[in-house]
Order: structure tokens, then sequence, then C-alpha cells
């Protein structure tokens, strides 16, 4: 029998990954709490806990609740702080090779463009990735993502003060995801990166309370799927940069779906937490399914769905 | 700690909703210390999605055994498992009870909350005076008697609320006495938060050392998610998971 060589590199244009899977944001800590579990060199890439200027403590208990296949979140972006984090990129770069990739937070566009030139400035770090979801201090709560307007002001600011490439971060919270990623794809974003959680809820019927003291909480894990499934799909049909696909994937096959609709990478997210060694899996069942759909390369199914 | 694949040994309903459950785990057994907890698969698909934390109650390589009860679906799912069958944990996870040597030492649970307590006996008995007291809603409730039975503890007391067995009346009712009685010098605990809560604002004057093992959901077990915070007296937040289970009780902020 002939042996099949299969290429699981992801191109990104400004970036070629060795293959697409990225764990993404606030899913896989800083990487190095990952090391007892397996080589971060095997993966395509991965994207730390969204970072703020000054450490935050987050939100007050409950900060989960399991919904069926999946988890309502409401951590509040807890973390270390910007200058604290440099500490811990320069220790985690010691040991892997693979992209680390900053995301970005801010509760104004001032602060966005302070941490984005932080790690901007670093050389251990590969991309910037915009968290254009956090409530922003100056509108209300409203984030940058809800508004055409304001998502075009920030990402422009972000590229003309920063020379790494610019992956811009969607939330599917929003009246039109597709006009929020044309507005980032104008004001030079390089790449998408879809979807952020979708915002659900969860009550005590004995207690009649909120489960959640903010009310609403991040909705996450397969459930999501088919609903980021969708949005992905919307806005590679209406962009040209590169899309990373994120909501729910689990298995390979989610993985060559999001491709197949269009996604150039994905970026995993909560079976992270639930399996440590998810994406060895993940990538080895890529690398199978290939083989058995006889597909060479990721380019040949990006985007490939038969409509 | 590792994600590994165990086996069911046994898993055994004792009475009401309480089950002990033997697995074999290579690695977990041959890694955990007394206190240490691991994270346990609830189903093989992804519904539910989150593994649920158990507290050791010995780990005896290439075995580790754990006293559980329902609680809700999660738990209700395990209890089903059948010998042979393979069931994924991630372990051993959280830190451990601080190693003690010539102390009189003691150790308070209630409910589920003996299991970690247990674990920590053997290590604890040989060097030290151990006290136990240990309680529960009803006789049902205080399981694992004949074990501690075994252990050789200077004494136990048992409690019920319903005066079932031992004494009636909250597990914490006599600690601030016992420990003044048989001068105690630390105080190590694991139940519920309303059980905490009561010991914190009875024997904290005290000035003992005392440290509490904490119960929290959560979602990972290993520090990535956040989600299983405990507020803190200097008005932070810490994981349960990773900067716990084990705290200094007056590390946490006890609500009255």
């Amino acid at each position: 029998m002939g042996k099949v060589d299969v290429d699981l590199s992801a191109d990104l244009g400004f970036i070629t990954l060795k293959n697409p899977v990225i764990p993404a944001s606030g899913c896989f800590g800083y990487g190095e709490e990952f090391q007892p579990f397996f080589d971060l060199d095997i993966l395509g890439g991965f994207v730390l806990k969204g970072i703020y200027l000054q450490p935050r403590k987050g939100n007050p208990p409950p900060r989960l609740h399991e919904t069926a296949a999946g988890i309502l979140n409401s951590i509040g972006l807890a973390g270390p702080g910007a200058k604290e984090l440099k500490t811990i990129i320069k220790r985690v770069a010691r040991f892997t090779s693979t992209p680390i990739i900053v995301n970005v937070c801010g509760e104004t566009d001032e602060e966005y463009l302070e941490v984005a030139e932080t790690f901007d400035a670093m050389p251990e770090v590969a991309l910037l990735e915009l968290n254009i979801s956090c409530p922003n201090v100056r509108k209300g709560g409203k984030c940058p993502a809800q508004d055409d307007r304001h998502t075009f002001r920030l990402v422009k600011l972000i590229k003309q003060n920063t020379r790494k490439p610019l992956v811009v971060k969607l939330t599917p919270n929003t009246g039109n995801i597709v006009s929020i990623a044309i507005s980032a794809q104008e004001a030079g974003a390089d790449c998408l990166s879809l979807v952020n959680t979708f915002l659900g809820m969860a009550v005590h019927l004995e207690s009649r309370a909120p489960v959640f003291k903010n009310l609403v909480a991040g909705l996450s894990g397969p459930a999501i799927k088919p609903l980021a499934l969708k949005l992905v799909w919307e806005v590679c049909s209406s962009v040209s940069i590169p899309v990373i696909g994120i909501g729910g994937i689990t298995t390979g096959k989610d993985v060559l779906e999001f491709i197949l609709v269009g996604a150039s990478a994905v970026q995993t997210g909560t079976i992270n937490m639930v399996e440590p060694c998810a994406s060895v899996r993940i990538i080895d069942e890529i690398e199978s399914l290939m083989k058995e759909l006889k597909i060479k390369n990721l380019n040949e199914i990006k985007g490939a769905l038969k409509v | 700690m590792k994600e590994e694949k165990c086996v069911v040994v046994e898993n055994r309903h004792l009475n009401k909703k309480y089950f002990l459950m033997k697995l074999e785990a290579r690695y977990i057994s041959t890694h955990a210390k007394p206190g240490n907890f691991i994270m346990l698969a609830a189903s093989n698909t992804v519904d539910p999605l989150l593994k649920r934390p158990f507290g050791i109650l010995k780990a005896e390589p290439p075995f580790i055994r754990l006293y559980y009860e329902i609680v809700g679906k999660g738990t209700e799912l395990i209890s089903t498992l059948k010998p042979n069958d393979k069931v994924d944990a991630i372990g051993p996870l959280g830190n451990s009870f601080p190693s003690l040597e010539n102390k009189k030492i003691l150790m308070v649970a209630g409910g589920r909350g003996i299991a970690p307590i247990y674990y920590a006996f053997e290590d604890y008995t040989s060097t030290n005076d151990v006290f136990l007291i240990y309680g529960a809603r009803s006789r049902d409730d205080l399981n694992l008697r004949e074990e501690i039975d075994t252990v050789p503890l200077k004494k136990v007391l048992l409690y019920t609320e319903d005066g079932s067995m031992g004494k009636k009346g909250l597990v914490t009712a006599d600690t601030r006495e016992i420990i003044l009685e048989n001068n105690i010098d630390v105080t190590i605990s694991c139940g519920p938060d309303a059980m905490f809560k009561s010991l914190f604002h009875t024997i904290d004057d005290l000035e003992k050392e005392n440290y509490v093992s904490l119960e929290a959901l959560m979602g990972c077990g290993f520090g990535i998610c956040c989600g299983c915070v405990v507020k803190t007296a200097a008005g932070d937040y810490k994981k349960v998971c990773t900067d716990g289970p084990v705290f200094k009780m007056e590390e946490i902020a006890w609500e009255k």
C-alpha cells in the first residue's frame, strides 16, 4: 500500500502554521500550564489568556455553570496585567518555538493601544489578537465589536501603531457580524477570528435568582458549534482576509468542517479545559481523516463547500 | 499530573446516595499525596462536558479509592460505572496537607468531607496525636466507620443532626471545648461551607494553626478556567484547584 503524505500546514498569508490547531484565549492559560501534558511544539500556535494593562481580580463567584454540552462562564478576564505577562511570555518562549499569540484587551481605545504596543515590541510574540469584545467604560459597557464605526476606528488605531500581524476577534453578540468583519478588514486587519462566546443566561427556579451576578454569561463548548459554523461561513463569504474559525470544536472532523466553510485555521476552546491533551488527539484525527478522504492539503478543501 | 485512562475495579453503593469506588490508576496512585484530588469524566461524550472533582480517599498503587455522594447529573452517571469500565481522569491535582510532627491535631469532617481527611490519617498518626470529629445529617450519612476504627486515633467523636448516631447536634457544636480540653495545636477540616463558617467563627480567636480543604465546582481542575475561585480575606480571589484545595483558614473570607 502506498504511503499517503498529507500536509497539515495552515497558510494565513502572513504566517504559515504547521497545522491549523490553535488553542484559544482563556482556554489555554499562558501555555505553561499544559507543559506537563504535552509538547507545545506540536501546535499550530496558541493564544494566551486575554490581557489588560493592569492586574484584574475578575468577577465574584459563581463564575461557571454547566449547560447541555457546554458551559456558561463569567470569569471577568481575571489576569496578572501586561507587565507580569511579559515575564511569563519570556519564560514560556524558552520551551517552545510555536507561535505565541497575545490576546489584547482594553477598557478604552488608549488602553488597547498601550497593551498592543507593549507586546508588539516583544520578539517572542508572533501575532496580536485584538479582543474587541471587552466592555468599554466610556461606552456604557458596550464593546467595540458591537459598533462598525468603533471597530473601524480601533483597528485602524492599532494597525497604525504596531507592526505585527493583527487578528481581530469578533463576537457573535452583535446585530450584523458581517458588517463588523468588513469594517475590521477595511481598517487594515490582517485576519479575523470568530466567534467569541454567545451570551446566555441561567436562573435558579427555587430561589428565583439569576445564577450569575452579571445576569448574562458567555456560552462555549460543543453546544455552540453549529451557530459558530454558520457565522464563520457568512463572514468567509464576505471578506478576503483569512479567517480563524472558533466555536465548540472538539474533533479533527470539526476542524475540517470549519475549513470547508472557508476558515484558514481554527481555535479550540473549552475542550482544552476538560481534556488537556485534546490538541494532540485533534491533530492526529485531522491527519487520519485527511488520509481517509484523500485530502493532500488544507487548501484543497478550504472554502470548498458546494452550495 | 497527567491525563490517565483508569479502569473501574469496584463501584459499590454503600447506602442512600453514597458510593465507594476503586479505580486502577497507575500514574495517579503513585504520585498522589493526602489532600490531592482528581477530575473524573462523567461521560465519554460531550454531555455532560465537564469532569467532576473528587478528593482522594486513599491511594494504594496501582489503585485509588474515592468516596462520593450523588449530588447531580455527573455523579449520578459516575455511579452507574461498572467494573472494567474505562474512565478518563486527570490527576493528581491540587496542593496537599501540611507536614506536621509531634502535634495534637484535630480533624473535623462533615459528611463526604471525610474522604481527604481519611487519606491524611496514615501520615499524621505516625508522628502526631490525631483526634477526629465526624458529623453528618444522620447515621446513614456517617459512612466509613469501620475503616476509621482501624486507624490509631486518640479520640473519635461522632455527631448527627438527628441524633441517630453519636451526639445529637452539628459537627462544630463542641469544637471549641475539645480544642481547649485536649490542648490541640492544629485543626484540619473538610466539609460543607456552613461547617467552615461556623468553625471559623467558633475557633478563630484561639489562634491555633487551622487548615481547611475546600470543595468547589470546577471547570478544569488545573488552573486554566479560573472558574473555581474563592474570595480571600485580603479581598482577592484564589483558585481552589491550584492554590488549594488546602488553605489556611484565616486566608479565606468567611461570611457571617
